[in-house]
């Protein structure tokens, strides 16, 4: 059992306080991944999880052990760093063996280790080699195997892919998708690469300044967000929010954006929308909800006419990206690649509402959720 | 010192599962050119562990199995692995270390009577010739038999038998390796005292990597033979077979 459970965990600095009192639990053998801006806590919370920081207050217990003051070593834990740390003196074999040999496990239980870490990997032919010889995807490989050879039953990964170039990445993100599968163990991985976030991950942690925002599943996090920070880091390009008025509508409710009426979805809490009747609120559109023809497969009640200038015409090749104004507000449409507008030129989208998030202007907080 | 850091971390241009692997003299230039440090210090291991004469042969032995898992690009611990082979095939090589050393010097002193006598006589030229093949045939024999008795634990006569075989087989690389070693010493000897260092850091290792690399693929094909061939190895005493 390799639960980890986060309880009040802070982190000082003398006065400045980095991580604030954070709840957290990771179920055994759970992917989860802790992501958020540069200076947001989750390295060094990772950090605290290993046991390379002290912790200021709090309890760090995992399987069930409090470990506040247990050594790194004795945590049953492996780190992958994002410089690889490997040692460049050493052939990959003694990279990888370095940890059990430190341990005094026996020599022939370190070449079972290191060699089937090496198959699953695909390193074999590498294991004679020194660090330099290597590229990046193929040392992470090797720091992935490091930790591997010590069978832990938590892999701390402290954005492990951030050196590699993009294409590289997508790979090593499907192989450590099925490692995790693999090896059945608990998996910690910090990112500020929501792609990472959202394709690996069991459940995402996303924190600012060191607090967390919200814990959820990918899916929920990017259709649920609990509030403005959630909803526009997670999404690529991220959610348009514009500034609109609640208003009565019969037994609904809809979204007045520059003289334009949004309806809002009758599935939609109406007890906690009534409350923000006539006041202004914030308005989150994702970009794929604004369309260039009618949905199809949308209810009709839920689609609006919208229409804005276009800016900027970003063509991605399966999509194409249009940076528009409208009603003095910037926002991004994700739109067919057939769909080509001019400059300049006003185009009429359709809203899709069935999905729309409402804010409050102060909080910023989710209306909805 | 950021240039000594990057020149460390610098990603290389990795190394492809796929490509060819060299052969002959390319691969010979590229396990040295990898490994050159590893030989400069599995040559100060050999003066070493030689330093009592006596146990020349066994730091001989315990230089080829690393020398071997150098050619068969298999991880060493330098330290660790030269001392288990040192001790080993201690027993062994000192046997194997008397007997050949001392068939060779006689061999060798029978090259230079009969080459003296040659000098007099016309009549001395034969023996003279046939001592010379047979001395050579002896080191390239000597070759195959140290290399032999590292990758293998079989009995003295089987390893005779693979040996000979071996040298009849392929002696060509042996010869070529031997060449190689002749011409470290005679760079020592004609650049001193500019290279007073050779020994102590290339000349033993380099010379025994470069017979290892000649005579492996003799030996790992008379090892290969079927086993009707080679009579008695299911039945060796000395274990399995076994690496370094």
């Amino acid at each position: 059992m390799a639960s980890i459970s986060l309880k009040r965990l802070n982190k000082t600095y003398g006065t400045l306080t980095v991580v604030h009192d954070i709840d957290l639990e990771i179920a055994d053998k759970e992917f989860i991944i802790l992501v958020g801006p540069s200076g947001c806590g989750k390295s060094t919370t990772l950090r605290m999880i290993a046991g390379l920081e002290e912790i200021s207050g709090g309890e760090l217990r995992i399987g069930g052990d409090l470990v506040n003051e247990v050594p790194s070593k004795d945590r049953d834990i492996a780190m992958v760093f994002q410089n690889y740390a490997l040692y460049p003196h050493m052939t990959v074999y003694k990279n990888m063996a370095f940890g059990l040999e430190l341990r005094r496990a026996p020599r022939d239980h370190i070449d079972a280790q290191v060699k089937a870490a090496a198959d699953v990997l695909d390193i074999t032919h590498l294991l004679n080699r020194k660090p330099k010889a290597l590229s990046g995807g193929q040392r992470q490989r090797v720091a992935l195997g490091r930790a591997m050879v010590r069978n832990p039953a938590v892999f701390l990964l402290d954005e492990p892919l951030s050196n590699l170039d993009a294409k590289l990445r997508g790979s090593m993100r499907s192989e450590i998708s099925k490692l995790h599968k693999r090896l059945s163990a608990t998996f910690v991985y910090v990112t500020h690469d929501q792609v990472e976030a959202m394709t690996m991950a069991d459940r995402i942690v996303v924190m600012r300044d060191g607090h967390i925002q919200q814990v959820d599943t990918p899916q929920n996090l990017y259709d649920r967000p609990v509030n403005l920070f959630v909803a526009g880091f997670i999404g690529a390009p991220q959610m348009n929010v514009l500034p609109a008025v609640i208003a009565n509508r019969g037994d609904g409710f809809a979204a007045v954006f520059d003289g334009r009426e949004l309806p809002l979805p009758g599935h939609y809490d109406k007890a906690r929308i009534a409350p923000y009747a006539d006041r202004e609120v914030m308005l989150g559109l994702r970009p794929e909800s604004l369309h260039e023809l009618p949905p199809a497969d949308v209810d009709q009640q839920h689609l609006a006419p919208f229409t804005a200038t276009v800016d900027l015409v970003e063509p991605m090749g399966s999509e194409i990206h249009l940076n528009m104004t409208a009603g003095g507000q910037s926002l991004i449409a994700r739109v067919s690649p057939r769909f080509k507008p001019a400059i300049g030129q006003d185009v009429r989208l359709t809203a899709d509402m069935s999905n729309a998030q409402l804010f409050d202007r102060e909080t910023e907080r989710s209306i909805l959720y | 010192m950021q240039w000594l850091r990057d020149s460390w971390m610098k990603e290389g241009r990795g190394i492809s599962k796929d490509a060819p692997k060299k052969q002959g003299i390319a691969l010979f230039a590229e396990i040295l050119l990898r490994e050159w440090w590893e030989m400069v210090k599995l040559n100060l291991l050999f003066v070493l562990a030689s330093l009592p004469l006596v146990t020349i042969p066994a730091s001989l032995a315990a230089m080829a199995s690393i020398s071997v898992a150098l050619v068969e690009d298999r991880n060493i611990y330098l330290a660790r692995d030269f001392l288990a082979a040192f001790r080993r095939h201690l027993a062994a090589a000192t046997v194997v270390g008397v007997v050949l050393g001392g068939t060779i010097a006689l061999g060798a002193y029978a090259v230079v009577s009969y080459a003296a006598f040659a000098n007099e006589d016309l009549m001395f030229a034969a023996p003279l010739a046939i001592t010379l093949g047979a001395t050579a045939f002896l080191c390239i024999f000597a070759c195959h038999f140290l290399v032999l008795m590292v990758m293998r634990d079989l009995s003295y006569l089987q390893l005779v038998r693979l040996a000979a075989l071996a040298s009849l087989a392929r002696p060509m690389p042996a010869i070529g390796a031997l060449g190689l070693v002749a011409v470290l010493w005679l760079v020592h000897i004609l650049f001193y005292p500019l290279s007073v260092f050779m020994p102590a850091t290339v000349n033993f290792s380099l010379g025994m990597f470069a017979v290892t690399f000649a005579v492996h693929r003799a030996a790992n094909d008379v090892l290969a033979l079927p086993r009707a061939s080679r009579a008695g190895l299911d039945a060796d005493p000395r274990g399995p077979a076994r690496n370094i």
